[in-house]
């Protein structure tokens, strides 16, 4: 009851059922070059240097792997955890690859930990019955479930690091890609898309070539009369995309159509207090909005909102439809720079 | 096929603050089932005058403003039904589409609207209809007479006296416990039905319509008061049950005070909040010149919700004082 995050209804099971799919990749597109994989037993340094010959990205978030890795050594981090689950309703690509290759996904966490010197793993699933039907997973991984709040990223994270552990995550499917360059030396060049969505006839996770457009993934799904809007990345922090030529890349995750738009047309708030509820960094949205829409805000009275992680958690809750993620956005900027920042 | 660009999120959880309105609306309606069945269509015909008169005036004030006459949700519907549900099943027609002209014209229109008025407008309408035509807003029929109510037509009938009435002059209604609960005495047409009105409270929780804990405090302090201050000579809890089932309390405590519109933000405020309205309630109807007192009580802890907001936000470090100030 008192629980941070929001519980928003799953739309996976459907996309889940029939695993990953492979979309041939367009002609025009070049094969992927491999190189010399340093092979077992190879020396953190090693590791990151054919993470970064791969071209590794992280799908959450599109960093580079060997970039973030390098800075985790840096920072001494303790625990590294392989994220293979998405707290989005409708994405399930780090899912489906957990169910595919278990090993493969642990193998590459373990080679991310020795490279950024972490002591400790962990696998976290969707939920406990995932983790039940886990199986290869190496002596030495530890495993948790996500649960079902979202944002379950930021609220298992903070949960995996009590205790005062410096801890990070790094995706599923970055961690298979680091284990395929350091073992086979294989570039990263494909990744698991979510075709999901009112619009979507078929819902399915799809393996795609890094340049596939982005029509080519809905049409591979089925693409439903009457589309009106096409999203990418996540149904709660993505953006729309108006053209479907646009190529498919490590950070894509998803692809959703929706038969109706988001409603534009925002209510005055009616004082619920959701927002503060579901927010997982302890921000009071609504406080901050009052405050900016005071007109003379006072940065003291902005609590925490630098601290805001965009989940967009309080956007989703909120029964007005208000923009509450932009305004702590703005909050932070003015915070920041004593003015508010009128693009965010 | 035609993209549109629209900012995220593109799912959000179910409830809305048009669902939250369309839901009190609907609890709102269900109200005038009994009296319907009791009365015959009179109801009807009153609280669809009502929410006409509230939708027609919201559309004028959108026209007025150079806007296209748009109604926003079912925010001036409920209004509307509450001010004429808060009005005696033997009112003249108009007496209802007053109240809830004033309630949109007077206190949401001018303050941008549904959800930015400081003041409930149904509880600013009752009040208003008790202000100006007292004899009319507490003059109630009694649902025993053999007398059936034009549809649409003045009533000609002998005036009852309200269980709330009998308590203003210290007297113990005499009302059978079932009839008290069925609400088959005079008294406002939706205030008098406790069973339906719990109901009606049960649900608009259970759908997150509506915030308990407004509701609670302020039956519980109404209940505070009566048990500790009763106004007719029995025991305590005789006196709470009057008082609570009597006239229009229990409807108020179900929709107006959890209204959102001047809801204190925090729980302790909302608690802080409903515990005032009941107390001030139950002053009212000892002190003041009429039967009822909570449409009263209600503005009268809207006008104090920034005040509770002020204190408690300074409480917890999230309002600085003023400079200057000690």
């Amino acid at each position: 009851m008192f629980a941070h995050g929001v519980r928003l209804e799953e739309d996976k099971r459907a996309a889940l059922k029939n695993g990953i799919a492979v979309l041939p990749a367009p002609e025009d597109l070049p094969e992927p070059r491999s190189f010399r994989a340093p092979g077992g037993g190879a020396e953190p340094a090693a590791i990151l240097a054919a993470a970064r010959t791969a071209g590794i990205d992280d799908e959450f978030d599109g960093a580079p792997l060997a970039a973030r890795l390098a800075r985790l050594a840096e920072e001494q981090a303790d625990l590294l955890a392989a994220c293979c689950f998405d707290d989005d309703p409708f994405v399930c690509g780090a899912q489906a690859v957990l169910r595919e290759d278990a090993a493969k996904v642990a193998d590459g966490l373990l080679l991310a930990a020795l490279a950024c010197g972490a002591g400790e793993t962990v696998v976290a699933a969707a939920s406990r019955s995932e983790l039940r039907a886990l199986r290869g997973l190496p002596k030495g991984v530890a495993a948790a479930a996500a649960g079902n709040r979202y944002p379950a990223r930021v609220l298992l994270m903070r949960r995996l690091c009590r205790g005062g552990k410096r801890g990070a995550w790094i995706g599923a499917q970055a961690c298979a890609a680091l284990s395929d360059a350091v073992r086979r030396g294989v570039r990263q060049a494909e990744t698991v898309v979510t075709a999901s969505g009112g619009g979507v006839l078929r819902p399915a996770n799809f393996r795609v070539r890094f340049g596939t457009p982005v029509g080519a993934v809905l049409r591979a799904a089925g693409l439903r009369e009457g589309v009106r809007a096409v999203a990418v990345g996540s149904s709660l922090t993505g953006r729309t995309v108006t053209d479907l030529s646009l190529p498919v890349t490590a950070a894509t995750r998803c692809v959703l159509a929706f038969p109706r738009l988001p409603a534009a047309r925002a209510f005055p708030c009616v004082r619920c207090g959701r927002c503060a509820r579901a927010c997982p960094q302890g921000i009071l949205p609504w406080l901050v909005l009052r405050e900016l829409e005071s007109g003379a805000p006072e940065p003291l009275r902005l609590f925490h909102a630098e601290s805001c992680v965009g989940c967009a958690a309080c956007d989703a809750v909120c029964p007005s439809g208000i923009a509450l993620v932009a305004a702590v956005r703005r909050a932070a900027a003015l915070k920041e720079a004593g003015v508010p920042d009128e693009t965010a | 096929m035609r993209l549109h660009s629209a900012p995220a999120p593109f799912v959000r959880t179910e409830t809305t603050a048009v669902s939250m309105s369309r839901a009190a609306a609907a609890a709102l309606a269900s109200l005038l089932v009994l009296p319907t069945a009791r009365y015959g269509p009179r109801p009807l015909s009153m609280a669809g005058a009502a929410v006409l008169t509230c939708l027609l005036c919201e559309a004028l004030v959108s026209l007025a403003r150079g806007r296209r006459p748009v109604v926003s949700g079912f925010s001036s519907a409920a209004a509307g039904l509450a001010s004429a549900l808060l009005l005696p099943v033997n009112a003249p027609l108009w007496l209802p589409c007053a109240a809830g002209a004033f309630a949109v014209l007077a206190a949401q229109e001018p303050f941008g609207g549904p959800g930015r008025a400081p003041f409930q407008p149904a509880a600013a309408g009752a009040a208003f209809a008790a202000l100006c035509w007292p004899a009319l807003t507490f003059a109630y029929f009694d649902p025993s007479q053999p007398y059936a109510l034009p549809a649409l037509g003045a009533c000609s009938f002998q005036a009852a006296r309200s269980p709330a009435a009998l308590l203003k002059d210290g007297l113990k209604p005499d009302l059978l416990p079932l009839d008290m609960l069925w609400g088959d005495f005079p008294g406002p047409t939706g205030g008098t039905a406790a069973l339906v009105l719990g109901a009606c409270a049960l649900a608009l929780f259970l759908c997150r319509a509506a915030k308990p804990e407004t509701t609670v405090c302020f039956l519980l302090a109404a209940a505070a008061v009566a048990a500790l201050f009763p106004r007719i000579a029995c025991a305590p809890l005789t006196s709470v049950k009057y008082e609570l089932l009597s006239g229009s309390l229990l409807f108020c405590a179900v929709f107006l005070v959890p209204g959102p519109a001047a809801l204190p933000y925090t729980f302790a405020g909302r608690c802080l909040y409903g515990a005032f309205a009941g107390a001030a309630a139950m002053a009212f109807r000892r002190f003041g010149a009429f039967e009822q007192g909570a449409p009263f009580a209600v503005l009268l802890a809207d006008a104090v919700s920034p005040m509770i907001d002020s204190a408690l936000f300074r409480l917890r470090g999230w309002e600085a004082r003023p400079y200057g100030t000690p």
